[in-house]
């Protein structure tokens, strides 16, 4: 979120601009999944709590304020939901100062009230959080499918908390226009609501004085919340568009968000205008419930053990060229190779997840959270290293690879099948592309030569000999292809990825002897990629075989790993094509 | 993570059990400089019980590879794990010290 100075103070009573009499106590949290902001509006005639929050003692704490408030002045309370995600709600249930109509009565969508009424633990997320959810009875059903009926007529309603509320919903029907309506309590300043949908059916903005509630849609295209059960792109598109809108429309100063600090108007438009082009490349993903969140759980982990190694490889590598660098008296490029990645905080995010991993087996966690944990590490680590430069110093395989474990995980959490471009191509040709990879200098001797009269290409040059070390340099290397010539069906850039990852692995293990040899059997192709390791190696880890067979899927085979008498065996089948042997 | 310095004739060896990380670097940094600054020159570390090396581990085995260079310096690691030996071979460290498979072959010739 854009720096500078709040424009609201936290746990604080303080007048709502544009609205006379109006004061607001804002609970504003820190980012989490567990519980939303609370902002409690104290008007002469009612006592307006938006989103008590996912904790009790959340709830504790303002029910206390609000005792205090209706000691001063009773008043009735209502609470507000800007949508019926537990993480705003389900921290009220556990006392008794908002069990009853009588102490608080509940205003909510009404498609998040029939959910809350039944118990839905989808719709809720419950679910997906590992919560149960008792029913609950909704006093005021917002925008109501009889509304468009009543537009414009004014309606009042009293309640067993003894409000009187007239309720105007103003919106004409038409689609360009923002469903609106309006509330009043009294003479006190009114509570303008806005259904707001995408997030979920029944998200809501509310606007009293210069102030603007939007609920989560500022998070609604974040990988881990795009895909919730009750997620609608084209709505949320639809109605991003009409919140922009709004704000252009002026009157609105300040914008008050379900999670984080308040944000002024011209900040929360160009941080909408984000969400909504963000928003508009998220069609077609599969919904996130609980089942995908455990799979995008296990995936983080194996993925994260990857990406450890790479960035702790690459951030080496720059250390290593740094080195050579100093030797050779070139202090000042050295230095600044220690920028390309931020070592110390690559390492800090990639400690804090295996932590926050460590406390999710000891039977604390959900897989929700460390799904999302692992999307906000990768989400930092993507931001921290200078990709192109890093490229042009080190083998651009490692960087590609993990460009592309970042963006696969993000990927997978959005909802998105990760993709599998299968195509045609002469196996032998794509290995024997691979191994030339890994086994030429990128840049030769006559490069280096022949930059000599130019110093920033010749530092390019040297740069790039000493951080880029091919891979199978020292490594006794065969390629027995049988006199094959087997046309199979494969994504290239993953069978290339994966090939790599196991030549590094047996060349990290110690192998200086490998083979790979390609076999007919059936209607299969078989790679056999083999190596000798020292006789105390130990066995390929068991999230690294889980990683690794997870890449032969995508890549449109199978793997079978085997290790027998210090020789380690990785065979991947793949799918040979009609006439192509 | 926890360090043991003993002397073997005339060479400190650091015998380092635990993961080398953000929390542990520095200490190791700190207790090389020790013996450096006491005027040892021939320093082995025993990675026998380091399961886990990061960016900042490596970082400290460099720093001090660049202070053991004078003739006569001697810097090594000696029975490395494979996770942590696959780290510095891909890393390219292999190249900058001697890493042994045990800490008699280390030793041997200092």
């Amino acid at each position: 979120m854009p720096g500078g100075s709040d424009p609201l103070t936290p746990l604080a009573w303080q007048p709502v601009p544009g609205a006379a009499g109006a004061f607001i106590w804002p609970l504003i949290r820190k980012i989490d999944i567990i519980s939303s902001n609370s902002y409690l509006i104290a008007t002469p005639d009612v006592l307006i709590l938006i989103d008590p929050g996912g904790l009790p003692e959340q709830a504790d704490q303002l029910a206390r304020v609000i005792g205090e408030c209706r000691r001063e002045r009773d008043r009735p309370v209502f609470v507000f939901l800007t949508h019926a995600h537990i993480d705003h709600f389900i921290g009220a249930l556990s006392g008794p100062a908002f069990a009853s109509p009588e102490t608080a009565v509940f205003a909510v969508q009404e498609r998040g009230s029939q959910a809350l009424e039944c118990g839905d633990t989808k719709l809720t997320q419950a679910d997906i959080l590992g919560r149960t959810l008792p029913p609950m009875k909704i006093g005021l059903d917002l925008f109501p499918g009889t509304w468009g009926a009543g537009k414009n007529i004014p309606v009042q309603v009293a309640y067993p908390n003894g409000a009187t509320v007239t309720i105007t919903y103003t919106w004409s029907g038409t689609d360009g226009e923002l469903p609106h309506g309006r509330l009043e309590f009294g003479n006190s300043p009114p509570l303008e609501i806005y259904h707001t949908p995408g997030h979920s059916p029944d998200s809501i903005c509310l606007g009293m004085g210069d102030l603007l509630f939007i609920g989560d849609i500022l998070f609604a295209a974040n990988p881990g919340v795009a895909g919730l059960s009750g997620w609608d792109q084209k709505a949320l598109v639809h109605s991003l568009g009409h919140v922009l809108t709004l704000l252009d429309e002026g009157g609105i100063t300040t914008v008050l968000p379900g999670h984080g600090r308040a944000v002024t108007a011209p900040d929360a438009g160009r941080m909408l205008s984000a969400v909504r082009t963000g928003a508009q490349e998220l069609s077609d993903i599969a919904e996130l419930n609980r089942g995908r969140a455990e799979q995008a759980a296990a995936f983080a982990e194996d993925c994260m053990e990857e990406v450890n190694e790479l960035f702790t490889i690459m951030a080496g590598r720059l250390y290593y060229v740094s080195y050579v660098l100093d030797e050779l008296g070139e202090s000042d490029i050295a230095r600044r190779m220690e920028s390309v990645i931020p070592g110390d905080t690559v390492d800090e995010l990639l400690e804090a997840f295996s932590a926050f991993a460590d406390e999710h087996h000891r039977g604390r966690g959900l897989s929700i959270q460390l799904a999302l944990k692992a999307a906000q590490v990768i989400g930092k680590l993507d931001r921290s290293f200078r990709r192109e430069e890093l490229t042009r110093i080190i083998d651009p395989t490692l960087v590609d690879r993990a460009g592309r474990l970042l963006s696969d995980y993000t990927q997978l959490l959005r909802g998105f099948n990760p993709p599998g471009e299968l195509s045609a191509c002469s196996l032998v040709t794509v290995i024997e592309a691979i191994v030339t990879g890994l086994s030429v200098p990128s840049c030769s001797d006559e490069d280096l030569l022949s930059s000599a009269d130019d110093d920033a290409a010749f530092i390019r040059i040297l740069l790039a000999r000493i951080g880029a070390r091919p891979l199978l340099e020292d490594i006794a290397f065969t390629l027995d292809a049988d006199g094959q010539s087997l046309q199979v069906s494969v994504d290239r850039e993953i069978f290339s990825d994966l090939v790599t990852y196991i030549l590094e692995d047996l060349v990290g293990t110690g192998s200086d002897r490998i083979t790979i040899a390609i076999r007919k059997e059936g209607a299969y192709a078989v790679v056999i990629i083999s190596g000798a390791v020292p006789a105390d190696a130990v066995p390929e880890q068991e999230k690294t075989r889980r990683f690794l067979h997870g890449l032969a899927g995508r890549a449109g085979g199978t793997m079978k790993y085997t290790e027998d008498g210090g020789m380690r065996r990785y065979l991947i089948h793949l799918d040979l094509l009609a006439g192509g042997a | 993570m926890e360090i043991t310095t003993t002397t073997r004739d005339n060479a400190i060896v650091l015998s380092l059990d635990g993961r080398i990380d953000t929390a542990t670097a520095p200490a190791l940094e700190q207790a090389i400089n020790r013996e450096i600054e006491g005027q040892h020159r021939k320093i082995l570390l025993d990675f026998s019980r380091v399961t886990y090396i990061s960016s900042g581990g490596l970082r400290v085995l460099l720093a001090t590879a660049k202070k053991l260079k004078n003739p006569g310096d001697r810097f090594a690691l000696c029975s490395l794990s494979p996770e942590v030996m696959k780290i510095l071979k891909l890393a390219g460290f292999t190249s900058i010290f001697s890493i042994c498979p045990t800490e008699g072959e280390a030793l041997a010739g200092w």
